[in-house]
């Protein structure tokens, strides 16, 4: 009785704990996931990074920071073709990678048989503000891309700038409005193309499941919904309309873990079911099996792999 | 053999002549309108049929190759985490050891 602090917003009187949990504290709202991850849950189930061929990946840690990583890939590859048909050449490529992992500096790097040069760096400057880098480097003439953003993340928002070659520019911000909902914006202007856009998104997340919609000035709109029915299982469906070129598409999928493995599975509109399973055969060796059938182009992707490390 | 128009007697004329009977009788059945709506309705049946086997084909292949792809995995590994949650409580018990555990297994 003591004490009887009047109730604010930060002070809650411990009898009526429950219900100050439903009404929301609007100076304590939780941080946002960035912008680019906001269908995160639902590329996971219904993107699986489907493959076909054989694939291998090793890694080997050397230190408790630093680690190399060989990769060994063979199977064709489709190269994009004016006619309908799909046209696929065989290859094959070994990839050596360096990564270095400390609390505040990322660095990975990986280079190809064929030529191409793959660099990520990401660096946590103080405890709100980071630099990210990403750049592509290819023996082709004018493949090569780079690309460095500054975050800030602030107490309920996040923020991003962007630059990239061929003067691309962006940013974005994302906003916790209440609890479960956040809000958020992009825009970019790529000056090579003379395009620029801006686009909205919005979050709302609970326990259970995940709805996301995302709006843009480049004609896509994309919505998603993601639902957690139990611990192992989740399902998701997805639903993206371009208003510019008038094609719509919507998948429905869903993502099982499982102790001994991990299975995803999803169908389309177009037509294409896929599946993508890793199993853990031992500590630290992993086989993956993926499958992508596509009815409609009659193209059948079958991959394996084994991933140790 | 000669085209003889004469009655009576020989077969040949009569055949023919009988011949030329039957083929009017013939060409009068086989060209009444029943018969040729009912061969009409034959060639519409079994052009319908193939169609509707073919397609009935297709849909069970898109079916069934769908299937083995998103639910038969499923199934397995389904099976497989039941199977050793089975082993898992097995040797709970065992270590557990109660008796009438293991008697019921």
């Amino acid at each position: 009785m003591a004490g009887l602090v009047p109730p604010g917003p930060t002070t809650v009187p411990a009898g009526e704990s429950k219900k100050a949990e439903e009404k929301t504290d609007f100076m304590n709202l939780p941080c946002p996931i960035p912008f680019e991850e906001l269908h995160r849950e639902a590329l996971m189930s219904l993107k699986p990074e489907a493959f076909e061929g054989l694939r291998f990946d090793f890694t080997k840690g050397l230190n408790q920071k630093f680690s190399l990583s060989h990769s060994v890939y063979m199977g064709p590859t489709e190269i994009p073709s004016q006619s309908a048909e799909t046209i696929k050449i065989p290859t094959a490529h070994y990839e050596f990678g360096a990564n270095f992992i400390d609390p505040n500096l990322m660095l990975i790097g990986r280079v190809l048989t064929d030529g191409r040069l793959n660099a990520r760096v990401k660096w946590d400057l103080t405890d709100n503000l980071t630099v990210k880098a990403n750049a592509q480097l290819s023996n082709e003439p004018h493949m090569s891309h780079g690309i460095v953003n500054f975050d800030y993340k602030g107490k309920d928002y996040r923020s991003q700038f962007q630059m990239g070659n061929a003067a691309l520019f962006g940013a974005s911000y994302i906003q916790s409005v209440t609890r479960h909902l956040s809000l958020g914006g992009e825009v970019f202007w790529a000056g090579q193309h003379r395009k620029s856009g801006i686009g909205y998104a919005a979050r709302y997340e609970t326990d259970k499941m995940v709805a996301t919609g995302q709006v843009a000035s480049t004609g896509v709109v994309a919505l998603s919904y993601v639902q957690k029915v139990s611990e192992k299982v989740s399902l998701a469906s997805d639903f993206m309309y371009n208003y510019i070129t008038r094609d719509v598409t919507s998948s429905v999928g869903y993502d099982y873990i499982l102790r001994q493995c991990r299975l995803r599975g999803k169908i389309d509109s177009n037509g294409c079911a896929a599946a993508y399973l890793e199993e853990r055969l031992n500590m630290g060796l992993n086989f993956i099996l993926s499958a992508e059938i596509d009815h409609r182009k009659k193209d059948y992707k079958f991959g394996f792999g084994l991933t140790v490390g | 053999m000669a085209a003889q128009t004469r009655r009576g007697g020989v077969s040949l004329p009569e055949r023919r002549s009988a011949s030329k009977l039957d083929s009017s009788i013939l060409a009068r059945i086989s060209s009444s309108p029943i018969v040729s709506r009912g061969k009409q309705a034959a060639w519409d049946a079994t052009f319908v049929s193939k169609k509707l086997l073919r397609s009935t084909g297709k849909a069970a292949w898109i079916a069934g190759t769908t299937f083995l792809i998103l639910v038969v995995p499923l199934i397995i590994e389904m099976d497989r985490e039941q199977q050793f949650n089975e082993l898992e409580l097995q040797q709970a018990s065992l270590l557990g050891a109660p008796p009438t555990a293991s008697a019921l297994k």
